[in-house]
């Protein structure tokens, strides 16, 4: 709890995506503790990723209780029964408030959500505090290696489906065409129900109880659709993960690729 | 208590199953795998099946006819897809993919991977869905 070590996370070196040289090395000397980056914090057991979180993403409680796995009442006795202990999961299960693969599922979800976000571009340092652990407590732990190369897959899918990042951090606002002859499927339409002009896609997560990666996830396909837009008036806040509108790093003939996709989309409208 | 790895042990257990897998078909992430898959990758195989999925759930020719009308739904309240399960027959094999409802918003399918000559469809077909509704079940 009380070595904090400081190193700064490089970024955009040359070489093969590295989404994190102090995460690689916490998970080789098997370290215990939190990795405190600018969008989020990644929780270590044994060079383990055991849990993540980040401003950007609900957290399992809000998953849990949105959809009525769980009572608020269930969450907070939870919380206050093994809390102290560091072992909220484990008491959800065995209390009977949550099934366990109930749990797993919505856990990692959570994890890899949060994961994503707080490994987004930073220039600022990353900090590790030995010894720290999270009150959720083991559920699955899931590798380092893991954890970056889904990161990595992530941010190229999204590019993948429609690459540009705008709706990603900004007030998102359905436009016209909403509603009228361009039927969306169920779960994008609840999206789109909520894209009034002030939510950003964090909100919208938030308010449906859903993994923010997953909502943007159906954003592009809206933006590519043209049933959403960024509202461009105020200035992106910074947590708008700068960077990621550059082109993703293993593609290997960028510009093309890029031209390619605009050409079609501008093709389809 | 039942978790993905218990339950991709019993999955395992079906006759011909050679691998399996539970996966998010929004992302296409593998949450837990077992046996083999067909490209020896399980990771490209969970994304490649999670598009196959997800064209299922989405197309409004499989929706609930008696369906309420959307807008009814409060905000936040899940809603599993309509499609139960996807079958996909190649030449030595079947692929399934089941759809698991769980009560928080998600979107994960369990895919097993049969080998068609030791494999029994019906019964694969019946087991799984249990076993869906097992895995997010106390």
């Amino acid at each position: 709890m009380s070595a904090i070590a400081a190193g700064l996370d490089a970024p955009a070196a040359d070489r093969a995506p590295v989404l994190s040289p102090m995460l690689q090395r916490l998970a080789a000397e098997r370290a215990t503790g939190a990795l405190m980056r600018d969008h989020g914090t990644l929780y270590l057991a044994d060079g383990q990723v055991v849990h993540a979180e980040s401003p950007a993403t609900p957290g399992i409680d809000v998953l849990l209780t949105a959809g009525g796995t769980l009572r608020h009442e269930g969450w907070w006795d939870a919380v206050a029964q093994a809390g102290a202990h560091r072992r909220v999961g484990r008491y959800l299960v065995d209390s009977g408030h949550v099934p366990g693969g109930a749990l797993e599922l919505c856990h990692l979800g959570a994890l890899y959500d949060a994961a994503f976000f707080a490994l987004a571009p930073t220039g600022t340092p990353a900090r590790f505090r030995y010894g720290v652990a999270h009150w959720i407590g083991p559920v699955r732990p899931v590798p380092v290696a893991a954890v970056e190369r889904e990161t990595l897959r992530r941010r190229e899918f999204l590019d993948r489906i429609w690459p540009d990042a705008a709706c990603d951090g900004a007030p998102l606002l359905r436009t016209a065409a909403y509603g009228s002859d361009a039927p969306a499927p169920a779960r994008q339409s609840r999206i789109l129900e909520l894209a009034d002009g002030f939510r950003t896609a964090s909100d919208i997560a938030r308010e449906l109880g859903r993994s923010a990666f997953h909502v943007l996830v159906d954003l592009r396909r809206l933006a590519a659709a043209g049933l959403v837009e960024a509202v461009r008036a105020q200035p992106l806040p910074a947590a708008s993960a700068p960077g990621r509108i550059t082109l993703p790093e293993v593609t290997a003939d960028p510009d093309i690729a890029l031209l390619r996709r605009l050409r079609d989309a501008l093709e389809a409208l | 208590m039942p978790g993905i790895d218990e339950c991709l042990l019993e999955v395992m257990r079906l006759p011909g199953a050679r691998g399996a897998a539970v996966v998010d078909w929004t992302s296409g992430l593998a949450l837990g795998t077992i046996g083999d898959s067909p490209n020896g990758d399980h990771e490209a195989t969970a994304a490649e099946t999670a598009e196959v999925a997800r064209m299922a759930a989405e197309q409004p020719a499989f929706a609930r006819l008696s369906s309420p009308a959307e807008g009814d739904r409060p905000p936040g309240e899940a809603a599993g897809p309509p499609v139960e399960d996807v079958i996909v027959t190649t030449h030595d094999g079947y692929h399934m993919l089941r759809f698991v409802e769980t009560a928080f918003d998600s979107s994960v399918f369990l895919h097993l991977w049969l080998n068609r000559s030791e494999g029994n469809l019906a019964l694969a077909r019946m087991r799984l869905g249990e076993l869906a509704e097992r895995l997010v079940l106390a």
